[in-house]
């Protein structure tokens, strides 16, 4: 357990996660409240990353839940078995048969088949799903809900009982409370707006792209082949990538990608041809691809220098505000050249 | 603790930020957990637990800096004055230093009266919780820690001590009062003259007085001030309208999302069908008829499940001149649309109509908007004329409109005259399960002019008047209550 938020910050650190201080409070104050924490970004900022390596850093184990259209609560939370229901009907069947010899009229029959309906729906019949999974583990687990905002809003109705409680109530049997609160990791890309009972229920994380210190620290840690001075490039180049109005922009993960295959392919020095060929690895859309190799010069260009604007802690959208209003300038100068 | 910060939340929901009280509480106790020893860990404990909007960050951020930021006393106090001076205001050896004591001192009953104007009804005690808790940010981010708990303690006797600086006049926050003020303290001096006291510490109270009354105007400028922009409200909210056609980021977001919350009210309820999957309910009768092979013995259950109808949507965009204005934001609609569900079909027309679905599919938002005004597709210079370009739907591409349809037409409905074909609009209601038409226009101008908006506004099932983003969303919003209400 967590017993400080810099002691938070240490240990993700040793399980490989960077973190700044503003995470690791949330983290801490998360455990010691026992209140989920719904985690919001864009993709690939490392939140589902997060959780993984909270769960190892505590030494807990992992019970991830990933969302998807369609999701409902035979999936999520709990469902019968309704094969293995029907098969042991079925082997005792003769037994069954024998208990009702002795009932004089079916009125009988049927109460005292009532007063044994329990048996079949008990928690023997009952497949466990990741959430209930994670309410009944005899340890403390770390449940990861991901990617919520995929599942429909009827979904986070499911939820409410589970993240405000840590119970989860099945009518045949009645409610079963955890032992040991989970920490709950929720995430989403807020593609669309959680309803605001989940959200109340929860602590809110939001993460951003990193500032281009800590980007690069992530990239000595997690390639840390690189050279420092190209790693300086590569982050000059996908900090002025996202700049620009892209469908998606690049976050972390494919910076880290770009940057492995840079070491595969043995580079030493950027340029044109070479962040041509590779571009794909970095933009998912090819409408993005053209639109950057477009103007990949004027990039390149200015990725070569320092970087011209410091970001603290802006934001996302104020970093990309930021970003753009720079590289108007800059394009109307160059034009006026 | 707890009094500054549900002022603090009192403040945020004023800004529009939405804050429960279950989440104050929570607040509270993160705070308690983190400690308030360092002005970012209460910043983010307090934005985990009371900010659940991402949008809101950056006004709970501005508000945050605002609120906890005391003006800082010019010159740190000595650290030894602490002690005496909080047991009296009446000079000693030591008063050389006290007109900072004073400056120092005023910077609580700043942030108290800032209080006080705003909930009359307070006593003393919060005014002083409040300064504990403010000056501890501060005196902690400045790393200097010889002055801690010093200036609470002066505080509170500063209160206590009637007449003085930072008694109940300057609460009221109102700068007509600092000469009645000025007066209370002459008749103190008075007063205390008439104890007779030593006449050149007198003396020196009254040059520290004299100092302290000079500085109380500029004081309650800087007050008001920070007041004034503590209320100030969100610009975003009240400026007009955007015009410009150039869609920044965050447009295209808040039209995706508003899209999406469409979207799910467009794909209607459930379908009454049920098909046979490997997840849902036991469907009983399939499940009998499956296993009679196993003596009517249900081994293998046959699960059936409702399926969601996915949209399908047909969207036809006016883009003449008479809407130009607003012809940007619709194609930017469309686009939307078609990016953002699978099965759609995008047309524009004028006169004539032309499909650009194929065109969003390949460029971006700006290229299918400069390729449809540069008139390769379609006349764009024509007059708009409705009954042909429906009658050109109708005709060619009928078959995009189905029973599962929803047929969204986007226009003025001004068809300059020429017969506006609406029996047309109503065979294609018949085929569609839904029309909605989004005009510009508000329902008081369709009158004017040659507008065939009445005739063709019954015949949908939806007319709404959106011309920017914001009325989307309300447009959304109310699809959304209605079809609530209709499940009811």
């Amino acid at each position: 357990m967590f017993e400080t938020i810099d002691q938070v910050v240490t240990l993700l650190h040793q399980q490989r996660y960077i973190c700044d201080r503003k995470l690791a409070t949330v983290i801490f104050l998360a455990l010691k409240m026992n209140k989920p924490v719904l985690i919001e970004g864009p993709a690939g900022v490392g939140k589902t990353e997060l959780a993984k390596t909270v769960a190892r850093a505590l030494d807990r184990s992992l019970i991830r839940l990933q969302c998807y259209e369609g999701l409902d609560e035979a999936r999520a939370l709990y469902e019968w078995e309704y094969g293995k229901q029907l098969l042991y009907t079925q082997i005792l069947r003769e037994k069954i048969g024998s208990l009702f010899a002795e009932m004089e009229d079916l009125r009988a029959a049927v109460e005292y088949l009532r007063q044994h309906e329990d048996v079949f729906f008990s928690e023997h019949f009952m497949v466990r799903r990741p959430i209930l999974q994670a309410i009944a583990a005899p340890e403390p687990v770390v449940l990861l809900i991901d990617e919520i905002d995929r599942a429909e809003e009827q979904f986070e109705a499911f939820l409410l009982e589970v993240l405000s409680d840590f119970q989860v109530t099945v009518p045949e049997i009645g409610t079963i409370v955890a032992q040991h609160p989970p920490l709950v990791c929720i995430t989403g890309n807020s593609t669309r707006e959680l309803s605001d009972a989940l959200k109340r229920r929860c602590l809110h994380l939001a993460i951003g792209y990193p500032d281009e210190e800590r980007e690069l620290e992530i990239i000595r840690l997690k390639v840390p082949e690189l050279r420092d001075h190209l790693a300086r490039q590569v982050v000059s180049l996908i900090r002025r990538i996202r700049a620009m109005d892209l469908r998606k922009a690049p976050s972390i993960s494919e910076t880290l990608d770009w940057a492995q295959a840079l070491v595969l392919l043995n580079v030493d020095q950027l340029n044109r041809e070479l962040v041509e060929e590779t571009l794909q690895l970095v933009l998912k859309y090819d409408r993005d691809v053209q639109q950057v190799s477009a103007q990949l010069p004027v990039l390149l260009d200015g990725a070569d220098g320092a970087a011209r604007v410091t970001f603290d802690n802006m934001d996302l959208r104020e970093q990309q505000e930021r970003y753009r209003s720079n590289e108007r300038v800059y394009f109307s100068s160059r034009r006026e050249e | 603790m707890d009094v500054p910060i549900t002022r603090f939340v009192a403040l945020l929901k004023r800004h529009g930020i939405a804050i429960s009280p279950a989440e104050v509480i929570d607040a509270l106790q993160g705070l308690a957990l983190a400690g308030i020893d360092d002005r970012e860990t209460v910043r983010v404990a307090l934005r985990s637990t009371l900010v659940k909007q991402c949008q809101a960050i950056a006004e709970f951020d501005r508000l945050f800096d605002l609120f906890f930021n005391l003006p800082a006393p010019s010159k740190p106090a000595s650290p030894e004055a602490p002690g005496d001076a909080a047991v009296t205001l009446l000079p000693d050896e030591r008063s050389a230093e006290a007109p900072d004591a004073v400056r120092a001192e005023l910077a609580p009953v700043e942030l108290a009266t800032d209080q006080t104007t705003r909930a009359p009804v307070t006593p003393e005690r919060e005014g002083v919780d409040l300064s504990l808790f403010g000056q501890h940010l501060l005196l902690k981010q400045r790393n200097d820690p010889g002055q801690d708990g010093y200036k609470p303690t002066f505080h509170v006797n500063a209160r206590q001590n009637p007449g003085l600086p930072g008694g109940g006049e300057l609460s009221t926050g109102d700068p007509g009062d600092d000469i009645d003020l000025g007066g209370a303290l002459e008749a103190l001096l008075a007063d205390l003259r008439a104890l007779e006291v030593d006449e050149a510490l007198l003396e020196q109270l009254e040059a520290q007085l004299a100092g302290s009354l000079t500085r109380l105007p500029d004081l309650l400028r800087r007050y008001r001030a920070r007041d004034a922009a503590l209320h100030k409200p969100r610009d975003a909210a009240t400026a007009p309208p955007r015009r410009s056609y150039r869609f920044n980021d965050h447009e295209r977001r808040q039209m995706d999302e508003i899209i999406r919350r469409l979207g799910r009210q467009m794909r209607g309820a459930l379908s009454y069908r049920r098909t046979a999957n490997r997840r849902g309910r036991i469907n009983v009768s399939r499940t009998i008829r499956s296993n009679l092979k196993y003596d009517g013995v249900p081994f293998f259950p046959v699960l059936a499940n409702q399926r969601e109808e996915r949209p399908r949507l047909t969207v036809i965009c006016d883009v003449s001149l008479s809407v130009r204005t607003t012809a940007r934001f619709m194609l930017h609609l469309v686009y939307s649309l078609q990016s953002l569900f699978s099965r759609v079909r995008s047309f524009v027309f004028v006169s004539d109509l032309a499909e650009i679905s194929a065109e969003i599919e390949r460029s971006s938002l700006e290229e299918t908007i400069d390729r449809v005004f540069s008139g390769e597709l379609i006349n764009t210079e024509e007059n708009s004329n409705y009954g042909r370009a429906l009658e050109i739907f109708y005709e060619r591409y009928r078959s995009a409109a189905t029973s599962r349809t929803t047929l969204i037409i986007l226009g003025d409905g001004r068809g300059n005259r020429n017969p506006p074909n609406a029996w047309i609009l109503e065979a294609l209601r018949r085929r569609c399960k839904q029309v909605i038409w989004l005009t510009p226009e508000s329902r008081g101008s369709w009158q004017l002019g040659a507008s065939d908006m009445p005739t063709y506004a019954p015949i949908c099932h939806k007319v709404e008047v959106v011309r920017n983003l914001d009325q989307l969303g309300r447009v959304a919003e109310n699809l959304v209550r209605s079809a609530f209400a209709n499940r009811r």
